[in-house]
């Protein structure tokens, strides 16, 4: 067993042992973590297929920000989970006849590969061998793909409104910083300078 | 990529990710944030298929794809816990009724 | 490599697109620096924004394939197009006067409106897998949010709940499909990948992208057994809300599905009929039988919605240009129908509120005639009786099944429409036969100007309509291969 070979087998295993914790644990906040579990080994499954800069973006934006997201709103909804786990065993019997016949279905389709490995015709953007993966990524996104760059563009710019729209609240009598009137203050409106005799007091 | 990983390899743990993520959807009805998570388990077996894919053809397109598909999942995931958060304020529990076929 | 960003000119088939984002941003900061809501004055310069585009799509027309083959401009996405946009303008027209009880007049929903739009458009101009989940995704994330939007109500943000969970995974289904077809193939571009199809036997794992692709799309136009969710987030997304997804999307997606199937998959036509002829029969038959128990309107028009896509299909089982130049007629007709009803529906306001129940129609014959005849007349559509409008576009699907000699598929839909005008009927039966219960204000100056053309177009179709519509089809239609 070569080297790579045997950290694929590592990697994979961590991963999808985690999923699997993923949907059958009890508790959310145990969820969110190994969903991070699994993210960091699916970076490392990227990194052995040669995608350095997916793997790095997956850990950057997948666990910093999108798994953080998930544990903040999991602790911010208060939440009776062990209520909601009850209703797991019901759906137990139709969900893993399901699951079995989907995963039986897929894995037929991957195992094929090893039976008939056919590579399929030409390539879009073949890969050059002398340029880093990060470069002929930023070589190809603002020129041929300039249109997808632009439209994920649009796609954030929904979300943003979304998030906003939904979720924001203005709470009358809730006290905001005022920046315009924290610099516009002068010593003249905060400070008074009062000469005070002595024994007489203000 | 090293040869000495098929693309059967890939494949293979992209297929049970991705079952294992429709499978939590059906086992946690009610439990509406792993829904949520097991999204993004499907999310992130696709990925794996292009990433491999790319890596077999020797193409960028794939991993462009991927890239595509990070971004608008999260995007996706900001919609969605905002949804829920909305969801959650108006009946206190995070459970969603199920989707009744028959009714009415 | 160039980038097409550096010729304005060069962008010409774009043009629309570029319009509707450069002002769904203005609008957008327009709303934000406003002290005061302006929703009215939004939302009338969005029904401007998508007038102007639709002018600029019909009077200077611009073909071509842009951004190395991302983007295509073609006649039959022009005829799809000018439906999204028509769609969109009727639903935001009809949404005026019911805003502000359904909680919907905020700046955003007339700017998310326009992204939504800008999501169906560049998806029915997509001709690139890449693109093609890009512009999908615009499309449904804009929804998702619109769904929602009355945040206050259970309802509605269950419906928006329900509605993201599923159409997520739909796209999870999709995306899992395109992979296995890029593998495949090695490409993402269509054109390309209908090469490479033509190359060899098609393998299985190209067979199964085949199916996941269409399995994700057949949740984005309701089809059954991905129907699951039309009814529950017809029935709790705000009204006007539900006139804008019974309409506009459905086209898109709708487009999307004949441009991969009829288009891209043309080599392997025969697979991808049998699974169209399933859905089909299923989307006519479920839809005919469950749509008899429904009191409530909007669930009703969920299930006909549901319905109407089976036999939309049945035009696209055909594969043959006939096919789908009847799917493109009947996508049309739909059109004009949905946002028709919605208009009733929507100008029926009692002092208990808007009607939801298809009791509280009881009567309204009499007193209000002239809505009762609109929706007679759409409901007669909707069952396909001659002369209307509805009838012109079965006939068509129908014709093009019989010429591909799928006869008993034809019968099936006929079948089908029989069932259906049970529970249509019954809606007339409601109106002109039952004593009256509520009084209803009268309609507002807008929703009236709309029910007036809607009634025109089904009730004059043959006359005026129809041919022009259906040469627009038939060139559309052409224009696929």
């Amino acid at each position: 067993m070569t080297l790579p070979l045997f950290f694929f087998y590592i990697f994979s295993a961590i991963c999808i042992a985690s999923a699997l914790m993923v949907i059958a644990s009890r508790n959310p906040v145990h969820s969110v973590l190994f969903l991070i579990l699994a993210f960091v080994n699916a970076a490392g499954i990227f990194m052995l297929a040669g995608a350095e800069f997916l793997a790095l973006i997956l850990i950057v934006v997948y666990v910093g920000a999108v798994a953080v997201l998930f544990l903040f709103v999991v602790m911010m909804l208060d939440v009776d989970f062990a209520e909601l786990g009850k209703g797991m065993l019901q759906y137990m019997p139709i969900a893993i006849v399901v699951g079995i016949i989907f995963g039986l279905e897929l894995l037929m389709v991957a195992g094929s590969w090893f039976i008939t490995p056919e590579v399929a015709g030409g390539s879009v953007l073949p890969i050059d061998a002398g340029v880093e993966n990060t470069r002929a990524l930023g070589q190809v996104i603002y020129t041929r793909y300039v249109y997808l760059f632009e439209a994920a563009g649009i796609v954030l710019l929904v979300a943003m409104i979304g998030a906003i729209v939904l979720t924001l609240r203005h709470k009358p009598g809730v006290r905001r910083q005022d920046i315009a009137t924290q610099v516009g203050r002068r010593p003249k409106d905060a400070v008074e300078v009062v000469k005070v005799e002595s024994g007489k007091g203000i | 990529m090293t040869p000495a990983i098929g693309l059967g390899h890939f494949l293979t743990v992209a297929a049970i990710l991705f079952t294992l993520g429709v499978f939590g959807i059906f086992l946690n009805r009610k439990n509406v944030i792993i829904i949520l998570m097991s999204i993004e388990l499907i999310l992130l077996a696709v990925n794996i298929n292009f990433v491999a894919f790319s890596a077999h053809l020797g193409d960028l397109a794939g991993q462009v794809f991927a890239l595509m598909i990070l971004t608008v999942a999260a995007a996706e995931a900001a919609i969605g816990l905002a949804i829920l958060v909305v969801f959650f304020r108006n009946r206190g529990t995070i459970a969603v009724d199920d989707i009744n076929m028959m009714k009415g | 490599m160039t980038s097409d960003l550096t010729d304005i000119f060069a962008l010409a088939p774009a043009y629309p697109e570029l319009a509707l984002v450069i002002g769904a941003v203005l609008l957008l900061m327009i709303g934000v620096f406003q002290k005061n809501n302006h929703f009215m004055t939004i939302n009338g310069l969005a029904i401007g924004l998508m007038g102007a585009v639709l002018v600029l799509l019909l009077f200077a027309p611009s073909d071509g394939v842009l951004f190395n083959g991302g983007f295509v401009q073609d006649e039959f996405s022009r005829f799809m197009k000018v439906l999204v946009l028509i769609g969109s303008i009727g639903a935001l027209l009809v949404s005026v006067s019911a805003a502000e009880e359904h909680a919907l007049n905020k700046f955003e929903y007339p700017v998310l409106v326009l992204l939504a739009t800008l999501g169906m458009m560049m998806m029915i101009s997509a001709n690139d897998l890449i693109s093609l989940y890009v512009a999908l995704e615009l499309q449904s994330l804009s929804l998702y949010v619109v769904a929602a939007l009355k945040r206050d109500s259970a309802r509605a943000t269950e419906a928006g709940l329900k509605y993201f969970v599923l159409g997520a995974l739909s796209s999870g289904m999709l995306l899992y499909g395109a992979s296995m077809v890029y593998g495949f193939t090695g490409q993402t571009e269509l054109g390309a990948i209908t090469e490479a199809i033509a190359l060899g036997e098609p393998s299985i794992g190209l067979i199964f992208g085949l199916v996941f692709l269409l399995a994700g799309l057949a949740f984005k136009i309701s089809a059954v057994p991905f129907h699951m969710w039309t009814p529950d987030v017809y029935e709790g997304a705000p009204t006007p809300v539900t006139a804008f997804f019974a309409a506009a999307p459905k086209v898109a997606a709708m487009a999307l599905f004949v441009r991969l199937t009829y288009g891209t998959f043309a080599p392997i036509s025969t697979d991808w009929q049998q699974i169209v002829i399933f859905i089909s029969i299923l989307s006519m038959v479920l839809a005919a039988f469950a749509a008899i128990g429904q009191n409530n309107v909007k669930r009703l028009i969920a299930y006909s919605s549901i319905g109407h896509v089976g036999f939309a299909l049945v035009g696209l089982s055909a594969g043959s240009q006939a096919g789908v130049q009847g799917v493109a007629i009947y996508m049309a007709v739909y059109l004009a129908m949905t946002i028709g009803l919605f208009a009733c529906i929507l100008s029926l306001k009692s002092d208990k509120g808007y009607i939801e129940q298809i009791s509280d129609m009881k009567g309204l014959a009499q007193s209000r005639p002239f809505i009762a005849v609109i929706i007679a007349v759409m409901m007669f559509s909707l069952i396909g009786l001659p002369p209307l409008a509805g009838f012109f576009a079965k006939w068509q699907v129908f014709l093009a099944a019989v010429e591909a000699r799928l006869y008993w598929l034809a019968v099936i839909g006929v079948l089908a429409s029989a069932v259906s005008a049970f529970y249509y009927l019954r809606i007339v039966r409601t109106m002109y036969f039952d004593e009256p219960e509520n009084n209803f204000a009268a309609a507002p100056m807008e929703l009236t100007v709309v029910m007036g053309l809607a009634g025109l177009f089904v009730i004059t179709y043959v006359f005026t309509f129809g041919g022009p519509i259906a040469r627009m089809a038939e060139i559309a239609a052409a224009s696929l291969h």
